[in-house]
């Protein structure tokens, strides 16, 4: 199955307007793509249409969102269970700075439903780091049961790289790597399953970066989700020179 | 002191002249977390920095900064420029560190 686990909405304030769960759902089903990961900045509150467009076009969603810790690292927080992703999204609320969104520089911020009608416009910068650590995201996300996947480790800004210059040992379900260097990171860190990802922003970055996970069973819950990541490790191992 | 003086500063390199020379600056602002830039510094800062990419000309532009002066010699990427001079946004850059840039940038401002 092909996997993407790193896509925006309009939600988030770098996004193209365009960029509806209900959009992203249809054309990641059009490209193949099976599972499908919505990561908003620092929120989930697209994830309730995201949940009800996935559903309409038979694709196994994700629901989360892409926090920029304290240290100004980019994590995916990942969840199969939207009530958990909700959670997580209070957790962060509840401590979010609220700086104004400059419509200057960034595009407006709607919550929409599934057929794209707006909702509520977010009237703070969705975009600023939040005060939790990477490592106290990582924590809350294991005590909601979600998956914890620091992104792009190796891009030149709000990655673990750019900004710790390494990757702090710990307990990850995947890294997301920047495309093209995904073989350099397995034979880097033979124990972690490396993936890439879209990111996308806009419609046209839908389905450019997913990667193949193999899936046991029907339910494809988070559980069956870390595993097939898991197993994407063995092919490090034969990766290796 | 105005963008001119900076750019006349001893180490300092300037990157592209789509700026106003004449621009006022008004301090200096030191930090590399951009999210303590955008909350925090202040309006015709310099700020120093060695966050040496794009997303820094997005935050200095919002901050209402004068100019940003990349330290350390961090190679600056041409879209960093390019998003610069849209902005109409001064980009310096020197060897020195954030510690020697912010003292070169104080002794200026008799701090
Ligand atoms: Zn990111
Ligand atoms: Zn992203």
């Amino acid at each position: 199955m092909l996997a993407d686990l790193h896509n925006h909405s309009c939600l988030s304030p770098c996004a193209s307007l365009e960029m509806s769960p209900g959009l992203i759902a249809r054309t990641a089903a059009a490209k193949g793509i099976g599972l499908i990961a919505l990561t908003d900045h620092n929120s989930t509150r697209n994830c309730p249409a995201f949940r009800d467009a996935c559903k309409r076009y038979n694709l196994t969603p994700l629901f989360g969102m892409e926090i920029t810790t304290t240290e100004e690292c980019h994590v995916l927080t990942l969840f199969d269970d939207l009530d958990a992703a909700m959670e997580m999204n209070r957790w962060i609320a509840a401590v979010q700075p609220r700086i104004p969104l400059n419509l200057d520089y960034y595009s407006d911020q709607p919550v929409v439903d599934a057929d794209d009608n707006i909702i509520e416009l977010l009237t703070y910068f969705l975009g600023q780091a939040v005060p939790h650590s990477l490592e106290s995201v990582r924590r809350q996300t294991r005590l909601l049961g979600g998956l914890f996947i620091p992104s792009h480790i190796n891009r030149h800004s709000f990655s673990v790289e750019s900004q710790l210059g390494f990757l702090p040992p710990g307990d990850y379900d995947a890294i997301e790597v920047v495309p093209g260097t995904v073989d350099a990171y397995r034979r880097r860190y033979p124990d972690l399953p490396v993936i890439t990802a879209s990111d996308s922003h806009c419609p046209e970055q839908i389905g450019t970066w997913p990667f193949h996970i193999h899936l046991e069973g029907q339910g494809h819950d988070i559980a069956a989700i870390r595993r097939g990541l898991m197993n994407l490790t063995l092919n490090n191992l034969s990766s290796t020179p | 002191m105005t963008l001119k003086d900076i750019a006349a500063l001893e180490s300092v390199q300037t990157l592209h002249p789509d700026f106003n020379a004449d621009t006022a600056v008004t301090g200096g602002y030191t930090s590399d977390l951009l999210s303590d830039v955008m909350a925090n510094a202040d309006d015709g800062c310099l700020l120093i920095t060695i966050q040496a990419h794009n997303n820094t000309v997005a935050v200095a532009a919002l901050a209402g900064a004068a100019g940003i002066l990349i330290c350390n010699n961090r190679p600056v990427p041409e879209d960093m420029i390019a998003s610069a001079r849209r902005e109409g946004l001064a980009i310096f850059c020197t060897p020195r560190n954030q510690f020697e840039a912010s003292c070169m940038l104080g002794r200026q401002f008799g701090v």
